[in-house]
């Protein structure tokens, strides 16, 4: 006999629309809408929950967690809906290092402890002071005696080519200019706004942004475990 | 075995810390020998001065509420070159710019001075980078500001060692000595320096406390910092202290005192301190509440029940081992990081619909200035653009076209067709007129093959002649210079005439 659990057409159909509010960057669960709605039976119903998850799964996507915001989805690296850091621009890997620099700095500074991941309260981050964080980051790992390798080896370390970059440069007309690390993480929290991962705070100030649970959850589900993952392969295979 | 050494054991030991201090006054060197490139002259110009003076300009602001920006030390600097020679002022300018750019290191877009010393102390040499910089821009409420580097600092003003409670205290006393001497002008000065002090030392407790609610383990709490709060308590209360007794001596003064200019002095004074009095309460304030902060994010950060036990402390766990890994390796770790953190992406399919009208619709106009276009380069400029007419064939449509244009008649396309000597000409002949009969106001900003300069003034009318052409097909026009608006909208004034008849 066959495990197979038969579905619900309409539930499937539900399990759909779900998803669909979920792959939409602006759509809100606002009270008495339909989002609202499938997002309650998610979260009460086990079997309709079923239904979703699986179906995320057939399509290359995780439901890591349902938020007020609504349903935070993370794909499959390699599926029809994953994000490439390169799909927002062409860059070079030393381009490339640094954006995922930016990248890991910004989710550190916000969350820096296991806890901040489960706290549901938005963060407020700063460009100058998440580029004064990495640069701390870089000056105490250079102060901590005996890096392995020769000194021309150590030149080679991603933390130099963070610390080689200067913090500003200005274009003519008084913009920052690119080749400097504030761009870089200005355009880091661009992608992130355009991604529904952040909110631009304008009211608190030109540079500072809201870090949305969508970038909570994905950072702690998803990108966090996925880095920790790819250092333990190179520190497996070295 | 170990290697010989390179003069004697003595010379070698110091050798390292004398070659950097040897580089890092290379870059001056280096930004005198590029001023000649730029037209200045090293022996009017004492470059060497300046680059010290933009240092030392740098350093005075620095740590305080208000620090200078890239345009006060251009300014700064302008005034000091125009100082040197007089006789030529209108050079101070580009001098004082050609300085900060060498000291920002401009060439090599603000990157650090490297320089590779040879460490013979080992078996085989090996090259140390050593990079630093001297000036470089940071962002600050008000604009783009400029720091020195600790290498400027040691190297250029050595022995500047500034401990803000010290140096309020310093402060204090020159105050205290200034007024004693009834030297107002010299105290209000010192008094506002008093001031950006306080509110430097609130600067860094403030910082201090935010870094703490974000992350408890971002400072030592056991040891280092109530230590630093220990010693900002006492710094407070006794200056709390001092602010009331100098109000209340220079209050005094100010009753006593007749002559209007110290009346003044004392007045600004008074204010001035009554600031600083205000900045050292609300310093207390904080201070009473510092312990309060700490002991709720520890309360929050370590011992609140964990909902999901993840064992992921970024900082610690990803960001420094990233940092630390040979860049080929850490993009690895960066790339796996920042693919998963940016979600999903919704694929979008092109109808062909869609494509069509997007490739119809007319430019969208940009509501942003345009950026100054850079010039082209000779190479560019000398180029051709393969998608134009070439002048001689546009020279020749323009003679063609010409003909229609001469009388109010003007001429039919079928003879213009004849009289294009090129099949290129006649086809931009026939561009124009069709052009001329059917204006497409969406296109008109492209103008891909000069057909709508051409265009220019002329109309073209279906005379319902049929036209037999090599190169086209169908109905004649008639190329005439174009009229406006003469048959079919009369104009307001002949309106008003009809009216009046």
């Amino acid at each position: 006999m066959s495990d197979a659990v038969a579905a619900d057409l309409t539930e499937v159909r539900a399990a759909a629309e779900l998803l669909a509010f979920g792959l939409q960057r602006r759509a809100r669960p606002v009270e008495g809408s339909d989002y609202r709605a499938l997002l309650d039976r998610y979260r009460t119903e086990l079997r309709f929950r079923d239904v979703v998850d699986t179906m995320a799964e057939g399509l290359g996507l995780e439901a890591l967690g349902t938020p007020r915001s609504g349903i935070v989805l993370a794909p499959e690296p390699g599926g029809p809906f994953a994000t490439r850091l390169t799909d927002f621009r062409a860059m070079d890997q030393s381009e490339r290092l640094v954006f995922g620099l930016v990248l890991i700095g910004i989710a550190a500074y916000a969350y820096p402890q296991d806890v901040d991941f489960d706290d549901p309260e938005t963060k407020l981050v700063d460009l100058v002071k998440v580029d004064e964080f990495l640069r701390a980051a870089v000056d105490t790992l250079k102060a901590q005696e005996g890096g392995e390798g020769t000194p021309e080896e150590r030149a080679r370390v991603a933390a130099e080519i963070y610390s080689d970059m200067p913090q500003l440069i200005t274009t003519q007309t008084g913009r920052r200019g690119r080749g400097c690390t504030l761009k870089a993480i200005e355009d880091a929290l661009g992608w992130l706004v355009d991604q529904g991962a952040a909110r631009e705070a304008t009211s608190l100030g030109p540079d500072v942004y809201h870090l949305t649970d969508r970038f909570r959850l994905l950072v702690a589900d998803s990108a966090g475990g996925a880095a920790l993952d790819a250092l333990r392969e190179l520190r497996a295979a070295s | 075995m170990t290697a010989a050494s390179v003069v004697s054991p003595a010379a070698d030991a110091t050798a390292r810390a004398r070659w950097r201090a040897l580089a890092l006054t290379d870059p001056i060197a280096r930004l005198v020998r590029n001023a000649a490139h730029a037209g200045i002259d090293d022996e009017l110009f004492d470059l060497r001065q300046l680059a010290l003076a933009a240092v030392d300009l740098v350093v005075g602001s620095m740590g305080f509420a208000r620090e200078a920006t890239l345009e006060e030390v251009a300014d700064d600097l302008t005034a000091l070159a125009a100082r040197m020679r007089p006789d030529r002022a209108h050079q101070a300018r580009d001098v004082a710019q050609v300085v900060l750019k060498g000291l920002l290191n401009e060439a090599h877009e603000h990157r650090r001075f490297t320089y590779w010393f040879a460490d013979l102390s080992g078996d085989r040499v090996e090259r140390e980078p050593y990079s630093f910089r001297l000036l470089s821009l940071r962002e600050a409420e008000y604009g783009p500001v400029l720091t020195a580097s600790d290498q400027a600092i040691t190297l250029f003003l050595h022995g500047l060692d500034v401990d803000l409670e010290d140096a309020d205290r310093a402060l204090a006393h020159v105050l205290q000595r200034q007024l004693d001497d009834r030297r107002f002008d010299a105290a209000v000065r010192t008094a506002a320096q008093a001031e950006r002090t306080s509110v430097g030392i609130a600067a860094t407790l403030s910082e201090l406390l935010d870094a703490t609610r974000r992350d408890v383990g971002s400072h030592d709490w056991l040891v280092d910092v109530p230590e630093r709060l220990a010693i900002a308590r006492r710094h407070v209360e006794e200056r709390i202290a001092e602010d009331d007794r100098f109000l209340e001596h220079v209050q005094s003064g100010l009753d006593a005192e007749t002559s209007g200019d110290v009346r003044a002095a004392s007045g600004r004074i008074v204010d001035l301190l009554g600031r600083v009095r205000q900045v050292h309460l609300d310093l207390e304030r904080r201070l009473v509440g510092a312990r309060e902060v700490f002991l709720a994010a520890q309360v929050r950060q370590r011992l609140t029940k964990r909902r999901r036990l993840r064992m992921l402390a970024l900082g610690e766990d990803v960001l420094r081992p990233a940092l630390d890994l040979p860049r080929e390796q850490a993009v690895e770790v960066t790339t796996a990081f920042a693919d998963r953190s940016l979600g999903v992406g919704v694929p979008r399919l092109v109808r062909f619909d869609d494509l069509l009208d997007q490739l119809w619709a007319p430019p969208r106009q940009r509501e942003t200035v345009e950026p100054v276009a850079e010039e082209a380069g000779l190479e560019e400029a000398a180029e051709e653009d393969v998608q134009r007419y070439p002048a001689a064939v546009v020279e020749g449509a323009r003679e063609v076209l010409s003909a229609a244009r001469v009388t109010e008649e003007g001429a039919a396309l079928s003879e213009l067709l004849e009289a294009s000597g090129d099949d290129e000409v006649a086809e931009l002949v026939l561009l124009t007129a069709l052009w001329a009969f059917a204006p497409d106001p969406a296109a008109d900003e492209e103008d891909p093959d000069g057909s709508v300069e051409l265009a220019g003034g002329l109309e073209a009318l279906d005379e319902g002649v049929e036209l037999d052409h090599r190169l086209a097909r169908g109905r004649d026009l008639r190329i005439r210079p174009l009229r406006l608006g003469v048959e079919e909208e009369p104009s307001i004034a002949d309106e008003l005439e009809a009216v009046g008849e």
